[in-house]
């Protein structure tokens, strides 16, 4: 195909909005995808994507579509709305010319909207535009267009109106990414480079990479090298998504596919390097990746304590596949060893958990997420808190400081008031408010980003009938009267339980933390007693009282494998649970000290 | 559990001779409501034809000279003294259990259990009879699903004892729902004063699969508060330690010299060859099962000339774990030398000692010499404690199925 006739383009926009089932529509129209293939968000492969039913990686397909009697070929990337995983449509974006910016036309423009739009602008991408779900009776196009244009200055007034669900206005979309977005201007009589914009691992094929061409082409057999880690391999197998996975002799510069040279060592690919010719020396490198910003931080810890390299495996072979996700070794005085890791908040923290857990069988053992704080010592040096239990004692520091989100809120301006209030309970100090239209409001706040994690955005949600959303990015970090709330089982401090928290909210924390561990850890022979503590001085307390009676009252020959499966199943039930000083504590027990029902 | 894999007979290795001889007779007038025991009501079935099965098993299986016999069930009483007559000649035949057996043991139950049939069961070399008395209140008995009244069990031990039975054992069930301690302190006096030589006094379960844990999950019973159960088992041993009863095994009670050697076979781990649908026997580090189903045995037996149904085989550290386990819940409780015996433990180091000093520290366990034993305090947590033992010496489990 030549260079003319490409077009590399990403689907951006708010969560739900219908970026997965327009890229449904567009399979089937070019022809991709059989009708008795279809079934509703087919790029959403993943066990998780569609139990949940959202995106969570960014998928790249390549499609045919003819316009004026000619054919072109459009790699397309659909990418997930959620804020946790903006990363994907960034590194996507590098592929690409140009992006649709999705906007349902009942919902209009949300906080995701902004942020990915402005994401596509700095990339320097082409926009276009588009509302979807024009058919809903409750839908207003025209209105939203107004607001794309107040809130993102981007012209809309001929934004196309389309409905991915019936497959309305999907052909125009198609036509006008033809003629708006640039085909991509590399060379390709130059030499090959490449850049490798996503990675996942397969067990039979190894590294599967995603490959943008720049410049040059890449044949199959060619021998190659990653320019940042300085390996070489052969070109095995070479293709394109269509969307499965179809191998071709040649890719050439403009063009979106995949590379397969049975790559096991993880450590020889890194998502953002550049891939060019084995031959060629000094390599010019493409512009990689921004480093992404960790929001949420939680230590892992295998269950079973001998797990601890399976885990490593397990975390490598995640990162590759999301590179977002960071880890390093980790010893807490409670839980061993495990791997500190760095998350773009609580939902991409979630995910990771339940992939380990089902792509990799590990069982594990979670703390609470944490923030990075940073503590300026006595001795002028100033260093990096990333869970509660490191922080060295009061004595020890002159200021402890947290970092602050800059949050901003759209929703309906009847919900001002709820909102406010809500972002005063969470420490908020407010910076401005814009209109974006008649009935549409930002409000703009500095909120502690630990206040944000855990259940803000639901109280959101429900003080504006679910059509508040929110965005934020990280500023300053600021010092304020926190304290570090630890957890003594009896009388031991546990590290992987204590937290950091405003001094004014560390009695309610610390009874609500206690109250759950109660309900949490089971009965032991002896008694156990729970302490929440700032310092030396106890905040509050609650005991566990001795299990009493445990014991079979008939044994005998017939019985004896038989109560021993019910022994041994007693135990299993304390599979996931870590031994601390002499007491069982299961991994529910541990996600305790986070925030909520502090009343 | 072990998978229902086809196995031959040589997946048990034949049991030596004088292993202990446990015969299961599956018939009961009617099922109780809390039983879990492989039995069925006899009515409808063909009896006779079982026990044809059951002595081509004996011929098959039995161990020569076995050092005690127990025929268990089920409520072997309820064989007539004919086939009674019938099993024991077979039996002899080819075991000669009548002069190697120390103790030869019949369940009993009430409503089949006269000074006759007593009489005659020690003719054929019973030295002992166990009676299944459960409780001496109607109401109760009638909860229980029982056929008997409290009466007639008292009169069924009585014909026991003029038939000359010199030790005899009564079964009674405490913490049935409702009890009260007051109530049981009253009925077990009353039952001690009849001078049993043994008492087998359980604390009642719940068990899967029978009605009674169907009512507690529906609501229909309330189990008792555990501080009341503490208390029901607190009077049990003060009591009956004052009729003369010692407390030698958590819920097993004897006048001198009357103690059960075949039970206290199991808790010290030793062989035994089980005969009789759901019969377990234990040889060596292989354990095994016959059939838990009366039809499923027969057809097995036809077919193959032996019933097991699963089998495991058990290793060293599991051994050792469970040698911990039963050993405990005797009263003289056990040494590591002991267990490590028991256990055919070879290792120079013993891992259970360690876990056995702990539960001392923690004050679940003494020591009496060499031995480790329950303290009072650990008495009701004897599964707590053998979990500490199956934790550290199998912590994945024992589970090994052939
Ligand atoms: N009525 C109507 N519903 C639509 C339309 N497009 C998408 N939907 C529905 O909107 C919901 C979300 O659609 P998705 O395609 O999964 O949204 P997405 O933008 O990919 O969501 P994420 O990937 O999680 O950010 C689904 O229930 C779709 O069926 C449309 O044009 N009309
Ligand atoms: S008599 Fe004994 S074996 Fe028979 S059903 Fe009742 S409790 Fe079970
Ligand atoms: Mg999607």
């Amino acid at each position: 195909m030549d260079i003319q006739h490409i077009r590399n383009f990403s689907i951006i926009a708010h969560i739900d909005h219908g970026k997965s089932t327009l890229a449904d529509r567009m399979l089937e129209l070019t022809g991709a995808v059989q009708q008795r293939d279809m079934k509703a968000q087919l790029l959403d492969d993943m066990e998780l994507e569609r139990e949940r039913g959202i995106t969570i990686k960014a998928h790249a397909v390549t499609v045919y579509h003819e316009k004026d009697g000619e054919r072109y070929q459009m790699n397309l990337i659909d990418t997930p709305g959620h804020v946790d995983f903006n990363y994907e449509v960034e590194k996507s974006m590098q592929a690409c010319e140009g992006a649709i910016l999705l906007v349902d036309a009942a919902q209009g423009v949300e906080a995701q909207t902004v942020a990915n739009a402005f994401l596509a602008i700095e990339a320097d991408l082409t926009i276009l535009p588009v509302l979807n779900k024009v058919d809903l009776v409750h839908s207003r196009p025209d209105e939203v267009a107004e607001e794309i244009e107040t809130s993102l200055a981007i012209e809309a007034t001929d934004a196309l109106h389309v409905s991915a669900k019936t497959g309305k206005g999907v052909k125009e979309v198609l036509d006008r990414i033809i003629e708006r977005v640039p085909p991509p201007t590399g060379d390709r009589e130059a030499p090959l480079r490449a850049l490798v914009f996503d990675a996942v691992y397969d067990e039979y094929r190894g590294v599967i990479v995603y490959l943008r061409l720049v410049d040059g082409r890449l044949h199959k057999r060619d021998k190659v090298r990653f320019v940042s880690t300085g390996s070489i391999f052969e070109a095995i197998d070479i293709g394109r998504f269509q969307p499965k996975m179809t191998p071709c002799q040649t890719l050439e510069a403009g063009e979106v596919g995949y590379f397969v040279s049975n790559i096991k060592t993880l450590g020889d690919v890194r998502v953002g390097d550049t891939m060019t010719l084995a031959s060629v020396k000094n390599p010019e490198m493409l512009p990689g990746y921004r480093e992404p910003q960790h929001m949420v931080f939680a230590d892992f810890y295998p269950t079973n304590p001998g797990d601890y390299e399976d885990m490593r495996d397990a975390l490598e072979t995640m990162a590759l596949t999301d590179s977002s996700l960071t880890f390093e070794p980790v010893t807490s005085d409670a839980l061993g060893f495990g791997y500190r890791c760095g998350f773009l908040g609580l939902l991409h923290m979630e995910i990771i958990q339940q992939r380990l857990e089902r792509e990799h069988d590990m069982d594990m053992i979670q703390t609470a997420p944490s923030v990075t704080y940073q503590v300026k010592m006595k001795t002028g040096e100033e260093i990096w808190v990333h869970s509660p239990g490191n922080l060295p004692s009061p004595d020890k520091y002159d200021e402890l400081r947290e970092p602050i989100a800059r949050v901003s809120m759209l929703m309906p301006a009847e919900f001002i008031g709820p909102v406010m209030q809500i972002t005063t309970d969470h420490r908020g100090v407010f910076v401005r408010q814009e209109h974006l239209s008649a009935t549409r409001v930002q409000l703009v706040y500095d909120i502690p980003l630990a206040e944000i994690m855990y259940d803000f955005y639901d109280k959101l949600k429900s003080a504006t009938r679910g059509f508040g959303t929110l965005n934020y990015d990280i500023g300053d970090y600021k010092a304020d009267n926190l304290v570090k709330l630890n957890i003594l089982v009896n009388g031991k401090e546990v590290d992987a339980l204590s937290s950091i928290v405003h001094h004014s909210r560390a009695d309610a924390r610390g009874r609500a933390v206690l109250k759950k561990l109660r309900k949490e850890i089971p009965r032991h022979m002896f008694e156990v007693r729970l302490q929440a503590a700032i310092g030396s001085k106890i905040l509050a307390r609650e005991n566990i009282a001795a299990l009493r009676k445990d014991v079979t009252a008939k044994c005998y020959g017939g019985d004896i494998t038989r109560k021993r499966k019910l022994l041994e199943k007693q135990k299993a039930g304390k599979r996931r649970m870590r031994q601390v000083g002499n007491v069982d504590i299961p991994q529910k027990a541990f996600l305790a000290v986070l925030g909520g029902d502090e009343k | 559990m072990a998978g229902h894999a086809e196995l031959s007979i040589e997946s048990l290795p034949s049991a030596p001779a004088g292993t202990p001889l446990y015969v299961h007779l599956p018939f009961c007038v009617f099922k109780c409501h809390y039983c879990d025991f492989y039995s069925i009501p006899a009515e409808g079935q063909d009896i006779p034809g079982f026990l044809a099965t059951l002595e081509q098993e004996i011929a098959a299986r039995a161990p020569q000279s076995p050092t005690t016999v127990f025929f268990g069930g089920g409520t072997p009483s309820l064989l007539s003294i004919e086939q009674w007559q019938r099993l024991m000649a077979v039996l002899e035949e080819h075991t000669g259990f009548r002069s190697s057996a120390q103790e030869i043991t019949v369940e009993c139950n009430p409503e089949s259990l006269d000074e006759n049939k007593a009489r005659a069961l020690l003719d054929l070399g019973v030295t002992r009879l166990s009676i299944g008395l459960q409780s001496l209140r109607a109401q109760t008995l009638q909860q229980f699903g029982r056929v008997h009244s409290a009466n007639e069990a008292l009169e069924a031990f009585r014909a026991a004892r003029r038939a000359g039975c010199r030790s005899i054992n009564l079964d009674v069930i405490f913490a049935n729902p409702g009890q009260t301690a007051a109530q049981w302190r009253v009925d077990l006096e009353r039952i001690l004063e009849e001078g049993p030589d043994h008492l087998a006094a359980y604390n009642l379960t719940f068990e899967e699969a029978t009605p009674f844990l169907r009512w507690l999950e529906q609501g229909k019973l309330q189990a008792l508060p555990e501080e009341l159960e503490l208390e029901l088992a607190e009077i049990t041993r003060e009591l009956t330690t004052a009729a003369g009863l010692r407390p030698y095994e958590i819920s097993n009670f004897a006048r001198d010299g009357h103690a059960c050697h075949h039970n206290i076979n199991y808790w010290h781990n030793g062989p035994y060859a089980g005969l009789g649908p759901s019969a377990v026997s234990k040889i060596g580090n292989r354990r095994g099962g016959s059939a838990r189903s009366l039809p499923l045995y027969q057809k097995r037996m036809a077919q193959r000339g032996h019933a097991l149904d699963w089998s495991e085989t058990l290793d060293a550290q599991a051994r050792l774990a469970e040698t911990w386990w039963l050993g405990l819940r005797l009263t003289e409780g056990l040494s590591a030398r002991e267990a490590r015996e028991r256990a055919g433990f070879q290792d120079p180091t013993d891992p259970a000692v360690p876990v056995a000093e702990r539960l001392v520290q923690a004050g679940w366990l003494q020591r009496a010499g060499e031995r480790f034993q329950l303290t009072t305090k650990g008495l009701p947590l004897a599964d707590a404690i053998a979990s500490e033992f199956f934790s550290t010496l199998v912590p994945e489990g024992t589970a090994n199925p052939t």
